[in-house]
């Protein structure tokens, strides 16, 4: 019967298009279709107890405030952790080995709680369903959840606010109430659910994300791990760069001199050698002619191209030919591709 | 809705991120920080961009060139070196340019010229035309800081105009600041390979 609940509800929302309202309007059916079904097999289900026993031991508020709701969920692991994280069959599968091994089911707690998040909000009753991808970077709470939660959920609000976090954190909310848009955080299990470590952490997975970026940029970056390896894979990156730019300033600073001389050739000459560089390294991409900077070339006498030069670089389109005859209105273009 | 943002490698995409609100982050700011550093790394690999940047660059050059033409001849140590610093610090204007002052570092290296330019009319010999070198810390305030922070400040004295610059926004910087100067590092060695191939034969047409 579990799993029926489990898969039935669990595949529809596995979809991340469901709003956030939709989602706990479920979560509030489930809760209260699990209540039922608690109520029903609490007797025979000694893992409960154990879960029970779990929480009581853990010395957290919130989770201590969040009992009856673990309770409630107890069985209905699945659908949570499904929702963010795992296929349904997995989850089926652990709910049905609830029954059978106690112990497992103390594993699947600690794994699913360690991802499960606690929700720092005013209203701890709720499991936020939410996927992972939405909780990253998530700061304040968020208020039409909050509203339409409260309302729905008053059943389940008892004495959590008394209980809650902080008063503190409660007027806070309160005056946050009226801005909207805000970023989720959410606390994981056993982690601190004030204020400033959520603002911490947040902060802290921005930098990482960013670091990532950073990661696929520079080359060698990802046999090291840890950001001061990473800084310095960095650092030497930026430096090599530059080097290599003040030694190709000077290269072109003994060349220049020949750039009066070939300056019928270079403009024309370079694009087709830049596009061989770019299309061997990168993948080709159209030319985007029509945007080319014509003023820029109006000093240029194209038209005292040797029609007989061939070049051997090959451009990434044919078009390019055509586009290039009708812009600079030489006929007998040499190049070939 | 992100992937929708992509195709469009305009550089207006850039601007609006500049804008996101200050106290918090809304949502669609958290999509647009996503998308910035991936946005940057397909900024500077457009063809687009790389053809302005070709442009541009060999226009400035040539103005390069016939600057440092009309200066004396006799050191030609001398004159490759000061000649190799104009062309490097045209070429990283003319970068900084075609970033369209989306970004800090560019606004810092053009604004770093103007800031020269002034000195130098203003007063008539003045030494700190080069706003990088700074003096460090003094030793007494030395405090051992952590690797991490010591490297960001590293990075930061890299990266032209991020001295005191947030993590984040110095890590955004870096990314973009990378790309483009790979797009440089391309570009100029377009150019000179260029040059070198087309120099034995204009030797050769003409003289």
């Amino acid at each position: 019967m579990l799993e029926g609940l489990v898969s039935q509800e669990s595949l529809s929302l596995n979809s991340m298009d469901m709003s956030v309202l939709e989602r706990l309007k479920w979560v509030h059916q489930q809760q209260q279709q699990l209540q039922q079904v608690v109520s029903h097999s609490s007797n025979n289900s000694p893992e409960l107890l154990q879960i029970l026993q779990f929480h009581g031991s853990n010395n957290d508020e919130l989770l201590e405030s969040s009992f009856s709701q673990f309770q409630m969920l107890g069985s209905g692991f699945g659908p949570n952790y499904n929702m963010g994280f795992g296929p349904p069959h997995e989850c089926i599968s652990r709910t049905s080995s609830c029954h059978m091994e106690p112990v497992d089911t103390m594993e699947v707690l600690l794994k699913t709680g360690e991802e499960t998040r606690a929700i720092a909000l005013k209203n701890k009753r709720k499991p936020e369903v939410k996927t992972r991808e939405e909780q990253k970077t998530e700061k304040k709470i968020k208020v039409e959840a909050e509203t339409e939660s409260s309302m729905k959920g008053k059943s389940n609000m008892g004495n959590t606010e008394a209980s809650s976090d902080t008063s503190k954190e409660t007027s806070k909310g309160a005056s946050e109430n009226q801005k909207l848009d805000y970023i989720h955080v959410r606390a994981r299990r056993g982690q601190a659910t004030d204020r400033h470590s959520l603002a911490e952490r947040a902060r802290r997975e921005k930098i990482s994300k960013k670091m990532k970026y950073l990661q696929d940029i520079v080359p060698g970056c990802n046999k090291v791990t840890g950001k001061a390896g990473m800084l310095d894979e960095i650092i030497n990156y930026v430096q090599c760069l530059q080097r290599q730019v003040e030694f190709l300033s000077m290269k072109l600073a003994v060349l220049n001199p020949e750039l009066e001389l070939a300056v019928e050739d270079v403009s024309v000459k370079q694009f087709q050698a830049y596009f061989a560089n770019v299309v061997a390294s990168k993948q080709s991409i159209m030319v985007d002619v029509p945007l080319f900077p014509l003023d820029q070339q109006g000093s240029l006498d194209l038209s005292a191209i040797n029609p007989n030069q061939t070049t051997s670089i090959e451009a990434p389109s044919a078009s390019w030919e055509t586009q290039s005859q009708s812009l600079y209105n030489t006929s007998s273009l040499g190049f070939h591709y | 809705m992100v992937e929708s943002l992509f195709p469009s490698i305009e550089n207006t995409s850039e601007s609006s991120r500049r804008k996101k609100p200050r106290i918090s982050e809304t949502a669609e700011a958290e999509i647009e920080a996503r998308r910035v550093n991936e946005e940057s790394l397909k900024r500077w690999k457009t063809n687009r961009v790389q053809q302005i940047y070709a442009c541009k660059l060999v226009e400035a050059l040539r103005r390069v060139r016939q600057r440092s033409s009309t200066t004396s001849n006799n050191e030609t140590d001398k004159l490759v070196s000061g000649a190799a610093r104009e062309i490097r610090d045209t070429a990283d204007r003319v970068l900084a340019a075609s970033a369209r002052g989306t970004t800090r570092w560019s606004r810092a290296i053009l604004a770093s010229r103007v800031r020269a330019k002034l000195k130098k009319h203003r007063k008539a010999k003045k030494s700190t035309g080069n706003c990088k070198s700074r003096k460090g810390l003094t030793e007494t305030n030395r405090i051992k800081l952590p690797a991490v922070e010591r490297k960001l400040k590293i990075l930061g004295r890299l990266v032209p105009g991020c001295r005191k610059v947030s993590v984040p926004n110095l890590l955004d910087e870096a990314t973009d600041y990378i790309a483009a100067l790979e797009m440089q590092v391309r570009a100029m060695e377009a150019l000179a390979e260029l040059l070198t191939a087309a120099a034995p034969r204009t030797t050769l047409t003409g003289t």
